[in-house]
Protein backbone atom coordinates (compact mmCIF):
# COMPACT_ATOMS: atom_id res chain seq x y z
CA UNK A 1 0.00 0.00 0.00
CA UNK A 2 1.37 3.40 -1.12
CA UNK A 3 0.69 6.11 1.30
CA UNK A 4 0.88 9.55 0.93
CA UNK A 5 1.82 11.31 4.44
CA UNK A 6 1.20 15.36 4.24
CA UNK A 7 3.08 17.45 7.27
CA UNK A 8 2.69 20.84 8.22
CA UNK A 9 2.06 21.25 11.81
CA UNK A 10 4.59 23.79 12.48
CA UNK A 11 7.76 25.15 10.42
CA UNK A 12 8.50 22.42 7.47
CA UNK A 13 5.89 21.82 4.91
CA UNK A 14 6.39 18.28 4.05
CA UNK A 15 5.16 15.52 1.82
CA UNK A 16 6.36 11.47 1.88
CA UNK A 17 5.56 8.10 -0.03
CA UNK A 18 5.96 5.14 2.12
CA UNK A 19 5.45 1.73 0.85
CA UNK A 20 3.24 -0.72 3.57
CA UNK A 21 4.80 1.46 6.03
CA UNK A 22 8.55 0.67 5.86
CA UNK A 23 9.86 1.82 2.94
CA UNK A 24 10.35 5.03 2.48
CA UNK A 25 9.95 6.08 -1.65
CA UNK A 26 10.56 9.89 -1.36
CA UNK A 27 10.36 12.07 1.90
CA UNK A 28 10.45 15.79 1.16
CA UNK A 29 11.32 18.28 3.64
CA UNK A 30 10.98 22.21 2.67
CA UNK A 31 11.81 23.76 6.44
CA UNK A 32 11.12 27.77 7.02
CA UNK A 33 14.02 28.23 9.16
CA UNK A 34 15.82 30.41 7.13
CA UNK A 35 12.18 32.51 7.04
CA UNK A 36 12.07 32.72 10.45
CA UNK A 37 15.56 32.76 11.46
CA UNK A 38 15.15 36.94 11.76
CA UNK A 39 12.26 36.46 14.11
CA UNK A 40 14.21 34.17 16.40
CA UNK A 41 11.25 31.98 16.00
CA UNK A 42 8.13 31.12 14.33
CA UNK A 43 6.05 33.54 12.98
CA UNK A 44 2.59 32.22 12.84
CA UNK A 45 1.16 33.95 9.46
CA UNK A 46 4.15 33.66 8.18
CA UNK A 47 4.86 29.77 8.73
CA UNK A 48 0.94 29.85 7.11
CA UNK A 49 1.98 31.85 4.04
CA UNK A 50 4.83 29.60 3.51
CA UNK A 51 2.70 26.22 3.70
CA UNK A 52 0.63 27.65 1.24
CA UNK A 53 2.99 28.31 -1.50
CA UNK A 54 5.14 25.25 -0.88
CA UNK A 55 2.11 22.61 -0.44
CA UNK A 56 1.70 21.85 -3.82
CA UNK A 57 5.28 21.45 -5.18
CA UNK A 58 6.29 19.27 -1.94
CA UNK A 59 4.01 16.99 -3.12
CA UNK A 60 4.74 17.10 -6.69
CA UNK A 61 8.27 16.55 -5.73
CA UNK A 62 7.22 13.72 -2.90
CA UNK A 63 5.56 12.14 -6.21
CA UNK A 64 8.46 12.86 -8.68
CA UNK A 65 11.31 11.52 -6.46
CA UNK A 66 8.84 7.91 -5.75
CA UNK A 67 8.22 7.99 -9.26
CA UNK A 68 4.79 7.46 -9.27
CA UNK A 69 1.55 9.78 -9.79
CA UNK A 70 -0.60 11.09 -7.24
CA UNK A 71 -3.09 8.43 -9.06
CA UNK A 72 -0.80 5.73 -7.57
CA UNK A 73 -1.15 6.56 -4.40
CA UNK A 74 -3.20 4.07 -2.22
CA UNK A 75 -4.51 6.67 0.33
CA UNK A 76 -3.40 9.86 2.26
CA UNK A 77 -2.40 10.85 5.68
CA UNK A 78 -2.35 14.23 6.62
CA UNK A 79 -1.46 15.30 10.43
CA UNK A 80 -4.72 16.70 12.66
CA UNK A 81 -2.67 18.38 15.08
CA UNK A 82 -1.28 19.51 17.78
CA UNK A 83 0.55 22.63 16.14
CA UNK A 84 -0.22 26.01 14.64
CA UNK A 85 -3.58 26.29 13.91
CA UNK A 86 -3.09 27.99 10.68
CA UNK A 87 -0.35 25.43 9.61
CA UNK A 88 -2.19 22.47 10.23
CA UNK A 89 -5.18 23.45 8.25
CA UNK A 90 -3.09 24.25 5.13
CA UNK A 91 -1.79 20.72 4.98
CA UNK A 92 -4.74 18.94 6.05
CA UNK A 93 -7.63 20.73 3.64
CA UNK A 94 -4.98 20.14 0.91
CA UNK A 95 -4.96 16.38 2.04
CA UNK A 96 -8.53 16.25 2.83
CA UNK A 97 -8.86 17.64 -1.14
CA UNK A 98 -6.62 15.52 -2.97
CA UNK A 99 -8.56 12.21 -0.93
CA UNK A 100 -11.98 13.38 -1.98
CA UNK A 101 -11.37 14.52 -5.68
CA UNK A 102 -9.31 11.68 -6.01
CA UNK A 103 -11.10 9.18 -4.19
CA UNK A 104 -8.52 7.88 -2.00
CA UNK A 105 -8.92 7.25 1.91
CA UNK A 106 -8.01 9.38 4.20
CA UNK A 107 -6.48 9.36 7.78
CA UNK A 108 -5.83 11.84 10.03
CA UNK A 109 -2.07 11.22 12.39
CA UNK A 110 -1.57 12.83 15.78
CA UNK A 111 1.90 14.31 15.49
CA UNK A 112 3.25 12.90 18.52
CA UNK A 113 2.04 8.91 16.80
CA UNK A 114 4.08 9.82 14.18
CA UNK A 115 7.13 10.96 15.80
CA UNK A 116 6.77 8.00 17.48
CA UNK A 117 6.24 5.61 14.10
CA UNK A 118 9.57 7.47 12.86
CA UNK A 119 11.37 5.70 15.66
CA UNK A 120 9.48 2.17 14.18
CA UNK A 121 10.13 3.12 10.73
CA UNK A 122 13.63 3.52 11.04
CA UNK A 123 14.19 0.27 12.79
CA UNK A 124 11.94 -1.72 9.82
CA UNK A 125 13.87 -0.24 7.51
CA UNK A 126 17.70 -0.98 8.91
CA UNK A 127 16.74 -4.75 9.76
CA UNK A 128 15.18 -4.95 5.82
CA UNK A 129 18.71 -3.71 5.03
CA UNK A 130 20.17 -6.51 6.73
CA UNK A 131 21.79 -4.07 9.36
CA UNK A 132 22.70 -5.91 12.77
CA UNK A 133 20.37 -3.94 14.87
CA UNK A 134 17.26 -5.61 17.26
CA UNK A 135 13.90 -5.37 16.83
CA UNK A 136 11.99 -2.34 18.02
CA UNK A 137 9.75 -4.31 19.99
CA UNK A 138 6.80 -3.29 21.64
CA UNK A 139 5.64 -2.15 24.64
CA UNK A 140 8.21 0.77 24.78
CA UNK A 141 8.54 3.79 26.89
CA UNK A 142 8.75 6.67 23.78
CA UNK A 143 9.99 9.95 24.86
CA UNK A 144 9.29 12.78 22.35
CA UNK A 145 10.99 15.36 22.77
CA UNK A 146 11.18 18.60 20.50
CA UNK A 147 10.75 22.89 20.65
CA UNK A 148 6.86 22.17 21.32
CA UNK A 149 7.02 18.87 23.41
CA UNK A 150 8.52 17.04 26.12
CA UNK A 151 6.56 13.76 26.34
CA UNK A 152 6.53 10.51 27.58
CA UNK A 153 4.30 7.74 26.39
CA UNK A 154 3.64 3.86 27.01
CA UNK A 155 3.32 2.65 23.39
CA UNK A 156 1.66 -0.88 23.06
CA UNK A 157 0.32 -3.17 20.25
CA UNK A 158 -2.73 -5.42 19.57
CA UNK A 159 -0.91 -8.02 18.44
CA UNK A 160 2.67 -8.46 19.14
CA UNK A 161 3.59 -9.46 15.11
CA UNK A 162 5.21 -6.47 13.84
CA UNK A 163 3.31 -7.04 10.37
CA UNK A 164 -0.31 -8.28 11.70
CA UNK A 165 -3.36 -7.11 9.38
CA UNK A 166 -5.11 -4.37 11.72
CA UNK A 167 -2.69 -3.88 14.31
CA UNK A 168 -4.09 -1.45 16.67
CA UNK A 169 -1.57 0.90 18.65
CA UNK A 170 -2.45 2.46 21.60
CA UNK A 171 -0.97 5.12 23.81
CA UNK A 172 -0.56 6.22 27.62
CA UNK A 173 0.80 9.34 28.66
CA UNK A 174 3.09 8.61 31.24
CA UNK A 175 4.24 12.69 32.06
CA UNK A 176 4.86 15.75 30.32
CA UNK A 177 6.37 19.02 30.35
CA UNK A 178 4.40 21.40 33.26
CA UNK A 179 5.82 24.67 31.79
CA UNK A 180 9.01 24.98 28.98
CA UNK A 181 9.54 22.14 26.14
CA UNK A 182 13.41 20.72 26.37
CA UNK A 183 14.25 22.47 22.72
CA UNK A 184 12.34 25.32 23.76
CA UNK A 185 14.70 25.90 26.85
CA UNK A 186 17.75 25.39 24.04
CA UNK A 187 16.15 28.26 22.15
CA UNK A 188 15.28 30.74 25.44
CA UNK A 189 19.28 29.76 26.47
CA UNK A 190 20.38 30.59 23.01
CA UNK A 191 18.76 33.54 22.53
CA UNK A 192 19.67 34.82 26.11
CA UNK A 193 23.32 34.30 24.81
CA UNK A 194 22.96 35.70 21.48
CA UNK A 195 23.92 32.71 19.90
CA UNK A 196 21.54 32.44 16.74
CA UNK A 197 18.11 30.51 16.16
CA UNK A 198 17.92 27.52 16.47
CA UNK A 199 19.33 26.98 19.82
CA UNK A 200 19.56 23.24 19.66
CA UNK A 201 22.05 22.25 17.11
CA UNK A 202 24.38 25.16 17.76
CA UNK A 203 24.60 24.37 21.45
CA UNK A 204 24.83 20.63 20.73
CA UNK A 205 27.91 21.83 18.29
CA UNK A 206 29.24 24.35 21.10
CA UNK A 207 29.22 22.22 24.17
CA UNK A 208 31.76 20.17 23.74
CA UNK A 209 34.32 23.22 23.78
CA UNK A 210 32.91 23.92 27.71
CA UNK A 211 33.29 22.23 30.70
CA UNK A 212 29.90 20.09 31.28
CA UNK A 213 30.77 20.22 35.51
CA UNK A 214 31.59 24.03 35.76
CA UNK A 215 28.05 24.80 37.03
CA UNK A 216 26.41 22.24 38.80
CA UNK A 217 22.53 23.47 38.59
CA UNK A 218 21.08 20.13 40.53
CA UNK A 219 18.50 17.98 40.15
CA UNK A 220 15.31 19.15 38.69
CA UNK A 221 13.12 18.66 41.47
CA UNK A 222 9.55 18.91 41.45
CA UNK A 223 6.39 17.74 43.23
CA UNK A 224 3.36 15.12 42.64
CA UNK A 225 4.31 13.30 39.00
CA UNK A 226 7.83 12.40 39.12
CA UNK A 227 7.51 11.41 35.18
CA UNK A 228 6.22 15.23 34.53
CA UNK A 229 9.42 17.41 33.17
CA UNK A 230 9.61 21.40 34.02
CA UNK A 231 12.55 23.24 32.46
CA UNK A 232 11.38 26.21 33.14
CA UNK A 233 13.25 26.99 36.52
CA UNK A 234 16.68 25.53 34.96
CA UNK A 235 16.13 28.27 31.81
CA UNK A 236 15.71 30.91 35.22
CA UNK A 237 19.14 29.50 36.79
CA UNK A 238 21.05 30.16 33.42
CA UNK A 239 19.65 33.89 32.86
CA UNK A 240 20.70 34.69 36.46
CA UNK A 241 23.80 33.58 35.84
CA UNK A 242 24.32 35.91 33.25
CA UNK A 243 22.37 38.68 34.43
CA UNK A 244 24.70 41.54 35.79
CA UNK A 245 27.73 39.33 35.12
CA UNK A 246 30.69 39.82 32.26
CA UNK A 247 28.50 36.95 30.72
CA UNK A 248 25.81 39.14 30.05
CA UNK A 249 28.68 41.72 28.29
CA UNK A 250 29.80 39.46 26.39
CA UNK A 251 26.18 38.38 25.13
CA UNK A 252 25.56 41.90 23.75
CA UNK A 253 29.14 42.39 21.88
CA UNK A 254 27.70 39.06 20.53
CA UNK A 255 24.26 39.92 19.65
CA UNK A 256 26.20 42.95 17.75
CA UNK A 257 29.01 41.19 16.08
CA UNK A 258 26.12 38.70 14.82
CA UNK A 259 23.99 41.53 13.25
CA UNK A 260 27.13 42.22 10.93
CA UNK A 261 28.11 38.61 10.06
CA UNK A 262 26.76 36.84 7.51
CA UNK A 263 25.92 33.54 8.54
CA UNK A 264 28.74 33.15 10.82
CA UNK A 265 30.55 29.36 11.09
CA UNK A 266 30.75 27.25 14.35
CA UNK A 267 34.43 28.14 14.66
CA UNK A 268 33.63 31.88 13.97
CA UNK A 269 31.06 31.54 16.49
CA UNK A 270 32.74 29.83 18.95
CA UNK A 271 35.77 32.35 19.19
CA UNK A 272 33.39 34.86 19.89
CA UNK A 273 32.50 32.59 22.89
CA UNK A 274 35.03 33.19 26.30
CA UNK A 275 35.45 30.11 28.14
CA UNK A 276 33.00 30.73 30.86
CA UNK A 277 30.02 30.98 28.38
CA UNK A 278 30.92 27.92 26.59
CA UNK A 279 31.29 25.82 29.78
CA UNK A 280 27.86 27.71 30.94
CA UNK A 281 26.65 25.81 27.91
CA UNK A 282 27.88 22.49 28.24
CA UNK A 283 26.27 22.74 31.79
CA UNK A 284 23.21 23.36 30.95
CA UNK A 285 23.17 20.80 28.14
CA UNK A 286 24.17 18.38 30.26
CA UNK A 287 21.36 19.02 33.35
CA UNK A 288 18.68 19.26 30.17
CA UNK A 289 20.08 15.69 29.14
CA UNK A 290 20.57 14.09 32.45
CA UNK A 291 17.06 14.99 33.78
CA UNK A 292 15.91 13.72 30.05
CA UNK A 293 17.58 10.56 30.49
CA UNK A 294 16.83 9.82 34.27
CA UNK A 295 13.14 10.31 33.92
CA UNK A 296 12.77 7.69 30.40
CA UNK A 297 14.54 5.67 32.62
CA UNK A 298 12.10 5.69 35.64
CA UNK A 299 9.52 5.25 33.24
CA UNK A 300 10.85 2.60 31.60
CA UNK A 301 11.19 0.53 35.07
CA UNK A 302 7.99 1.93 36.12
CA UNK A 303 6.39 0.40 33.04
CA UNK A 304 8.56 -2.44 33.32
CA UNK A 305 9.23 -2.22 29.72
CA UNK A 306 12.67 -3.12 28.21
CA UNK A 307 12.34 -0.63 24.91
CA UNK A 308 13.48 3.05 24.91
CA UNK A 309 11.90 5.46 21.69
CA UNK A 310 13.72 8.43 21.96
CA UNK A 311 11.94 11.12 18.91
CA UNK A 312 11.63 14.43 17.80
CA UNK A 313 13.98 17.49 17.18
CA UNK A 314 16.26 17.13 20.41
CA UNK A 315 16.50 13.38 19.67
CA UNK A 316 19.64 14.63 17.13
CA UNK A 317 21.42 15.80 20.46
CA UNK A 318 24.63 14.00 20.34
CA UNK A 319 25.24 14.04 24.08
CA UNK A 320 21.61 12.86 24.76
CA UNK A 321 22.22 10.09 22.25
CA UNK A 322 25.46 9.27 23.67
CA UNK A 323 23.67 9.29 26.95
CA UNK A 324 20.50 7.09 26.38
CA UNK A 325 22.83 4.82 24.79
CA UNK A 326 24.93 4.42 27.73
CA UNK A 327 21.97 4.67 30.43
CA UNK A 328 20.57 1.60 28.52
CA UNK A 329 23.55 -0.73 27.87
CA UNK A 330 23.86 -0.32 31.43
CA UNK A 331 20.72 -1.29 32.28
CA UNK A 332 20.19 -4.19 30.04
CA UNK A 333 17.73 -1.99 28.21
CA UNK A 334 17.66 -1.18 24.56
CA UNK A 335 16.94 2.50 23.52
CA UNK A 336 16.17 3.07 19.79
CA UNK A 337 16.25 6.48 17.93
CA UNK A 338 15.60 7.63 14.05
CA UNK A 339 18.28 9.25 12.17
CA UNK A 340 18.19 12.79 12.65
CA UNK A 341 16.30 13.28 9.30
CA UNK A 342 13.54 11.17 10.74
CA UNK A 343 13.73 12.80 14.02
CA UNK A 344 12.67 16.10 13.24
CA UNK A 345 9.62 17.37 11.45
CA UNK A 346 9.01 15.37 8.36
CA UNK A 347 5.67 13.07 6.31
CA UNK A 348 7.41 9.80 6.21
CA UNK A 349 6.52 9.55 10.01
CA UNK A 350 2.82 10.53 8.88
CA UNK A 351 2.77 7.92 6.06
CA UNK A 352 3.78 4.98 8.49
CA UNK A 353 1.46 5.80 11.31
CA UNK A 354 -1.06 6.39 8.96
CA UNK A 355 -0.88 3.17 7.47
CA UNK A 356 -1.74 1.11 10.38
CA UNK A 357 -4.61 2.88 10.83
CA UNK A 358 -5.68 2.05 7.40
CA UNK A 359 -4.54 -1.27 8.14
CA UNK A 360 -6.97 -1.17 10.62
CA UNK A 361 -9.63 0.43 8.94
CA UNK A 362 -9.90 3.91 9.69
CA UNK A 363 -11.19 6.26 7.69
CA UNK A 364 -11.33 10.28 8.26
CA UNK A 365 -14.37 12.13 6.61
CA UNK A 366 -14.69 15.46 5.69
CA UNK A 367 -15.38 16.44 8.89
CA UNK A 368 -11.75 15.75 10.01
CA UNK A 369 -10.56 18.61 11.33
CA UNK A 370 -6.92 20.86 12.48
CA UNK A 371 -6.74 20.65 16.58
CA UNK A 372 -4.29 23.19 18.16
CA UNK A 373 -4.65 20.72 21.18
CA UNK A 374 -4.63 17.48 20.61
CA UNK A 375 -3.96 15.21 23.30
CA UNK A 376 -2.47 11.53 22.41
CA UNK A 377 -3.42 8.73 24.36
CA UNK A 378 -5.01 8.86 27.64
CA UNK A 379 -3.18 9.90 30.74
CA UNK A 380 -1.68 7.20 33.05
CA UNK A 381 -0.26 8.68 36.09
CA UNK B 1 -9.73 42.64 44.13
CA UNK B 2 -7.73 43.34 47.24
CA UNK B 3 -3.81 44.35 48.19
CA UNK B 4 -3.54 47.37 46.32
CA UNK B 5 -4.73 51.24 46.39
CA UNK B 6 -6.42 52.31 44.04
CA UNK B 7 -5.30 54.91 41.60
CA UNK B 8 -5.52 56.59 38.26
CA UNK B 9 -3.62 57.99 35.59
CA UNK B 10 -2.60 58.21 32.09
CA UNK B 11 0.48 56.90 30.61
CA UNK B 12 2.33 59.04 28.72
CA UNK B 13 -0.38 61.59 29.11
CA UNK B 14 -1.55 60.53 25.27
CA UNK B 15 -5.13 59.62 26.56
CA UNK B 16 -6.43 58.79 22.76
CA UNK B 17 -3.75 56.22 21.84
CA UNK B 18 -3.02 54.88 25.54
CA UNK B 19 -5.82 54.81 28.17
CA UNK B 20 -6.95 55.14 32.04
CA UNK B 21 -4.67 52.92 34.00
CA UNK B 22 -6.21 52.27 37.72
CA UNK B 23 -4.68 49.82 40.02
CA UNK B 24 -6.26 46.82 40.47
CA UNK B 25 -3.73 44.64 43.07
CA UNK B 26 -0.08 44.09 43.87
CA UNK B 27 1.19 41.53 45.88
CA UNK B 28 4.49 39.63 46.44
CA UNK B 29 4.80 35.99 46.37
CA UNK B 30 7.72 34.11 47.99
CA UNK B 31 7.21 31.05 46.16
CA UNK B 32 5.65 29.38 42.53
CA UNK B 33 2.87 28.15 44.62
CA UNK B 34 1.97 31.39 45.82
CA UNK B 35 1.92 32.82 42.61
CA UNK B 36 -0.32 29.90 41.19
CA UNK B 37 -2.81 30.67 44.21
CA UNK B 38 -2.77 34.61 43.32
CA UNK B 39 -3.60 33.64 39.93
CA UNK B 40 -6.60 31.62 41.44
CA UNK B 41 -7.65 34.39 43.74
CA UNK B 42 -7.62 36.80 40.31
CA UNK B 43 -9.25 34.64 38.36
CA UNK B 44 -12.38 35.05 40.32
CA UNK B 45 -11.90 38.61 39.44
CA UNK B 46 -11.70 37.96 35.46
CA UNK B 47 -15.26 38.77 33.37
CA UNK B 48 -15.09 37.18 29.82
CA UNK B 49 -14.80 38.88 27.33
CA UNK B 50 -11.69 39.37 28.97
CA UNK B 51 -7.48 40.51 27.68
CA UNK B 52 -5.12 39.73 30.12
CA UNK B 53 -1.43 40.62 29.31
CA UNK B 54 1.28 39.00 31.47
CA UNK B 55 3.97 41.52 31.23
CA UNK B 56 8.14 40.81 33.06
CA UNK B 57 11.33 39.25 31.23
CA UNK B 58 12.43 35.80 30.91
CA UNK B 59 12.23 33.86 34.25
CA UNK B 60 9.74 36.37 35.99
CA UNK B 61 6.71 34.00 36.18
CA UNK B 62 4.50 34.79 34.17
CA UNK B 63 3.49 31.08 32.65
CA UNK B 64 3.29 29.87 36.37
CA UNK B 65 0.52 32.77 37.02
CA UNK B 66 -1.03 31.68 33.69
CA UNK B 67 -1.59 27.98 35.42
CA UNK B 68 -3.72 29.83 38.62
CA UNK B 69 -5.24 32.02 36.34
CA UNK B 70 -6.57 29.22 33.77
CA UNK B 71 -6.78 26.43 36.73
CA UNK B 72 -8.92 29.57 38.48
CA UNK B 73 -11.19 29.85 35.28
CA UNK B 74 -11.89 26.43 34.99
CA UNK B 75 -10.62 25.30 31.62
CA UNK B 76 -7.47 23.49 32.82
CA UNK B 77 -5.61 21.76 35.79
CA UNK B 78 -2.85 24.32 36.38
CA UNK B 79 -0.37 20.88 35.62
CA UNK B 80 -1.92 21.66 31.58
CA UNK B 81 -0.91 25.06 31.27
CA UNK B 82 2.79 24.74 29.80
CA UNK B 83 4.64 27.49 27.78
CA UNK B 84 3.18 28.38 24.27
CA UNK B 85 6.30 29.89 23.70
CA UNK B 86 7.14 28.39 20.96
CA UNK B 87 3.52 27.07 19.59
CA UNK B 88 2.38 30.94 20.29
CA UNK B 89 -1.40 29.73 21.07
CA UNK B 90 -2.43 27.45 23.72
CA UNK B 91 -6.46 26.85 23.86
CA UNK B 92 -7.48 25.49 27.03
CA UNK B 93 -11.64 24.38 28.10
CA UNK B 94 -14.92 23.86 26.08
CA UNK B 95 -17.21 26.29 27.28
CA UNK B 96 -15.56 29.40 28.68
CA UNK B 97 -12.79 29.23 26.38
CA UNK B 98 -9.42 31.00 27.12
CA UNK B 99 -6.26 31.63 24.64
CA UNK B 100 -2.89 31.43 26.01
CA UNK B 101 -0.43 33.54 23.74
CA UNK B 102 2.71 34.33 24.16
CA UNK B 103 4.70 36.71 21.92
CA UNK B 104 8.61 36.18 22.79
CA UNK B 105 9.13 35.19 19.28
CA UNK B 106 7.64 37.98 17.81
CA UNK B 107 10.01 40.84 16.89
CA UNK B 108 8.77 42.66 14.43
CA UNK B 109 5.37 45.07 15.12
CA UNK B 110 3.69 43.63 11.84
CA UNK B 111 3.51 40.12 13.04
CA UNK B 112 1.54 41.10 16.08
CA UNK B 113 -1.42 41.75 13.49
CA UNK B 114 -0.81 38.66 11.92
CA UNK B 115 -1.59 36.55 15.58
CA UNK B 116 -5.34 37.96 15.64
CA UNK B 117 -5.39 38.58 19.22
CA UNK B 118 -8.78 40.64 18.62
CA UNK B 119 -10.51 37.98 17.02
CA UNK B 120 -9.84 35.94 20.09
CA UNK B 121 -11.41 38.20 22.54
CA UNK B 122 -15.09 37.20 21.92
CA UNK B 123 -17.99 36.76 24.01
CA UNK B 124 -16.82 33.72 26.03
CA UNK B 125 -12.89 33.98 26.38
CA UNK B 126 -10.55 35.03 27.76
CA UNK B 127 -7.15 35.59 26.53
CA UNK B 128 -4.04 35.45 28.33
CA UNK B 129 -1.02 37.43 26.39
CA UNK B 130 2.27 36.78 27.86
CA UNK B 131 5.51 39.10 26.48
CA UNK B 132 1.83 41.89 26.88
CA UNK B 133 4.28 44.45 26.57
CA UNK B 134 5.95 43.98 22.72
CA UNK B 135 1.95 45.14 22.18
CA UNK B 136 3.24 48.55 22.38
CA UNK B 137 0.60 51.24 21.55
CA UNK B 138 -1.05 48.57 19.63
CA UNK B 139 -2.78 46.48 23.01
CA UNK B 140 -6.01 46.64 22.49
CA UNK B 141 -7.94 48.26 25.39
CA UNK B 142 -9.75 47.81 28.03
CA UNK B 143 -7.24 44.83 29.32
CA UNK B 144 -6.16 43.93 32.55
CA UNK B 145 -2.24 44.11 32.34
CA UNK B 146 -0.15 42.29 35.08
CA UNK B 147 3.51 43.08 35.36
CA UNK B 148 5.67 40.78 37.08
CA UNK B 149 9.24 41.62 38.48
CA UNK B 150 11.76 38.90 39.45
CA UNK B 151 13.20 40.38 43.72
CA UNK B 152 15.49 37.23 44.00
CA UNK B 153 15.38 34.51 45.26
CA UNK B 154 11.45 33.25 44.75
CA UNK B 155 10.07 36.34 45.20
CA UNK B 156 7.96 38.07 42.27
CA UNK B 157 6.12 41.69 42.94
CA UNK B 158 2.76 41.39 41.16
CA UNK B 159 1.20 44.56 40.05
CA UNK B 160 -2.34 44.25 38.47
CA UNK B 161 -3.61 47.15 36.51
CA UNK B 162 -6.49 47.99 34.81
CA UNK B 163 -6.32 49.83 31.18
CA UNK B 164 -9.43 51.84 29.88
CA UNK B 165 -10.35 54.03 26.93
Amino acid sequence: MLVLGIESSCDETAAAVVADGEEIRSSVVASQVLTHEKYGGVVPELASREHLRKIQPVVEEACRQAQVTIHDVDAIAVTEGPGLIGSLLVGLVYGKALALSLDKPLVGVNHLEGHIHAVWLENKMARIAGKPVAEAALPAVALVVSGGHTSLFLVEASSHAADHPGRVFTYSQLGRTRDDAAGEAFDKVAKLLALGYPGGPIIDRLAPFGNPLAVDFGHIKMKGNPLDFSFSGLKTAVLYRVRGTELAKEAGERRAWRKTADRPSDDDLRAHCAQATLDLIASFQKAVVQDLVERTLAAADACHVDAIFVSGGVACNSLLRQRFTEATRRQGLQAFFPSPALSTDNAAMIAAAGYYKLLAGERAGVSLTAHASFPLGANRM
Amino acid sequence: MTGGPASSRRIGGLADSHGVVTTLAERVTRSPEETIAFGLELAAHLRPPCLVLLEGELGSGKTTLAKGIVAGLGAAGEDEVTSPSFTLVHEYGSTGKVYHADLYRIEEPRDLAALGLEDLVDQATTVLVEWGEKLGDNAPIPCVRIRMEHRGSDDRRILVERVEA
